[in-house]
């Protein structure tokens, strides 16, 4: 999953030509993404999940980094 | 009037810095700026303008200088701001997320030699001091690999008393570039004049008080930040900074709004839609909020009702007006509207007047459709650089020889209610509103053409989701030559800021044409259009 959202948003949503992005890279702060991208990057992690995130979780706390989402995924899968 | 009696001092409102000299005399200690636990008083950004402005003028800088503020939504761009203006300069905000291309064709453009910025940018000023040779100094980061920088440590041991320099109303303020057809962007100029009757207009139109807190979500390129930066000064209120990551998180711009208190928020449709999508506004505490206006985009009714039901206890105001003027209408709701009525862009308010043209420039009669022209306090001076172009935009009327009454033509179609409130119509041309943004189509064909393999290039809009639109564009290439989609994408991301990119791009062997051999672009929009099984 991490290789696949940072596939995504290299190949995809990134607004500078990136080669890698690290699991603690600030997806939200500096402009590689910008707020449409950061809404397909939303619907991609809901495809590849297979859940649908609802939009009281789109959270600076749940967005961040990859880390972050990694964790939120997590946590939705145990409970 | 333009003078406030503090303490039983009067103190003088020409120019724009004047609005914080008279609070930061008036109540030193009162917070004028915050971002996020960052917060500034009216005396603190007094002293640190000051100390800004002594350093310019002290490395050469004279009155009518243009100096860059490239940084994001951050405390410092307001002393960037306020510094600079007292320096008698005029300030030009860049948009550090632009491509580097643009940014360097605006500075050269506007001839910037100094550049504002914050140490957390200094990869990205490298970038940008790559593609352009004259830039000499950089203010924020400590060192930089291609040029020379100044630290704000250095410049905040500079004297923080006032500058001896008299700044008029009429010398030039900012200039804030847009997309322009020609696919260079065009620089607006305001004037210390026009901005601050903007400041003062918008604080007369509305009850503001010194304890409301405003909410400024727009970045400095983008004209809706006057109200946070001047106008909410002016009422000698708070300015809270919304940074960059909560507008891309809603969920965590709601918390925002409630935790900070934010009692008057201005922001594009959009940003409420998404607010109101969040299903967050019935979790926190809004009391506070008083005041909603939107502006730049039509607010579809459905969703403005139901924002209205969710929030019952603001007040809610449609503003309009393109960056040439700032704003010049203002549509408070009485009510909450029925989900299907145009909304009115409503009258013009105090130092305006309009008129409505017909296509030979001659005013139509009352209730008919035509072009909006604007005169008013808050009136541009015109395009940096370009007096054909202003002339083309004014619209002169002579009331005797050597004196006229110079309107803005604004581009967008217009008629008068039967209660005499203006209704937008559409556009006279090819510009768009994407997410609050102005973008010309013809300036997204104009750079796609300018790839080497382009022969001729379609763009259009098209609907995204309900109160969305996207780019479409549609090229053909040169004669036996092939190109990947991608790579054109790529092309285009070096020259167009990120909401004017085309989001989808499709090589055709042909266009559709009309009788006169033009691209037949509504035929284009149907091929495309149609539903594919």
């Amino acid at each position: 999953m991490k290789d696949k959202i940072s596939n995504y948003i290299i190949h995809h949503i990134a607004k500078q030509k990136i080669d890698t992005i690290h699991a603690d890279d600030d997806l939200l702060a500096d402009g590689l993404i910008d707020s449409l991208g950061m809404m397909k990057l939303v619907a991609f992690v809901e495809k590849e999940a297979q859940i649908k995130i609802p939009p009281e979780d789109l959270t600076l706390e749940n967005f961040m980094t990859i880390d972050h989402i990694l964790e939120y995924l997590a946590n939705q899968s145990t409970t | 009037m333009l003078i406030l009696i503090i303490n039983q001092v009067p103190i003088l409102l020409y120019n724009l810095q004047h609005i914080i000299e008279s609070v930061a005399i008036s109540l030193p200690d009162r917070v004028a700026f915050s971002c996020l636990k960052k917060v500034i008083t009216y005396q603190e950004l007094d002293h640190q303008a000051n100390q800004l402005a002594h350093f310019l003028l002290n490395n050469g800088h004279s009155k009518g200088d243009r100096i860059g503020i490239f940084m994001p939504r951050c405390l410092e761009s307001v002393i960037a701001v306020y510094g600079i203006l007292k320096s008698g300069a005029a300030y030009v905000p860049l948009d550090p997320f632009a491509p580097t291309h643009r940014t360097a064709a605006i500075m050269e453009d506007c001839n910037i030699k100094t550049l504002v910025t914050i140490p957390n940018l200094k990869n990205r000023t490298e970038g940008v001091l790559k593609e352009t040779s004259q830039v000499q100094l950089i203010i924020g980061p400590e060192t930089i690999s291609n040029g020379t920088s100044i630290a704000w440590e250095t410049i905040h041991e500079e004297n923080y008393s006032k500058p001896l320099l008299e700044i008029l109303e009429s010398d030039l303020a900012f200039i804030l570039y847009t997309s322009g057809s020609t696919g260079a962007p065009k620089g607006i100029m305001h004037t210390h004049y026009s901005a601050l009757s903007l400041a003062k207009i918008v604080a007369d139109t509305f009850d503001f008080h010194e304890d409301d807190i405003f909410g400024n979500p727009a970045p400095l390129h983008f004209d809706p930040s006057t109200f946070g930066y001047f106008v909410a000064p002016l009422v000698r209120a708070k300015t809270v900074i919304i940074p960059e990551a909560y507008l891309k998180m809603p969920a965590s711009l709601s918390v925002l709004i409630a935790q900070e208190k934010i009692s008057v928020w201005y922001s594009v449709p959009l940003m409420l839609i998404q607010l109101l999508k969040s299903n967050t506004l019935t979790k926190h505490d809004f009391s506070h909020l008083r005041w909603i206006f939107f502006a730049g985009e039509v607010f579809t009714p459905k969703h403005l009702k139901a924002l209205m039901e969710t929030l019952p206890q603001a007040r809610y105001c449609n503003l309009y007006g393109p960056a040439e003027l700032i704003l010049c209408t203002y549509y408070p709701l009485e009510e909450i509207p029925e989900a299907h009525i145009n909304i009115p862009i409503g009258k013009t308010w105090a130092n305006t007047e309009f008129k409505i043209l017909n296509s030979q420039g001659e005013e139509v009669a009352h209730g008919e459709e035509g072009e909006l022209a604007i005169r008013s306090a808050t009136l541009m001076q015109g395009y940096w650089n370009n007096p054909e172009m202003t002339k083309k935009c004014f619209y002169q009327v002579n009331i005797a020889q050597g004196y006229q009454h110079t309107y803005y033509k604004t581009g967008d179609l217009v008629k008068l209610n039967e209660s005499n409130e203006l209704l937008f119509l559409g556009r006279n041309d090819r510009q768009i509103k994407l997410r609050g943004y102005r973008v010309e189509l013809d300036e997204v064909e104009n750079i796609l053409s300018q790839h080497p393999l382009v022969e001729e290039a379609a763009v259009i809009a098209l609907k995204d989701t309900e109160e969305t639109q996207k780019l479409q564009a549609s090229i053909l290439l040169k004669h036996g030559k092939s190109l990947q989609v991608d790579a054109l994408q790529e092309f285009c991301s070096q020259f167009l800021p990120s909401y004017a990119l085309p989001e989808s791009i499709t090589i055709m062997k042909d266009f559709p044409r009309t009788s006169s051999g033009k691209i037949d672009r509504r035929q284009i929009a149907n091929l495309i259009d149609q539903p594919q099984t």
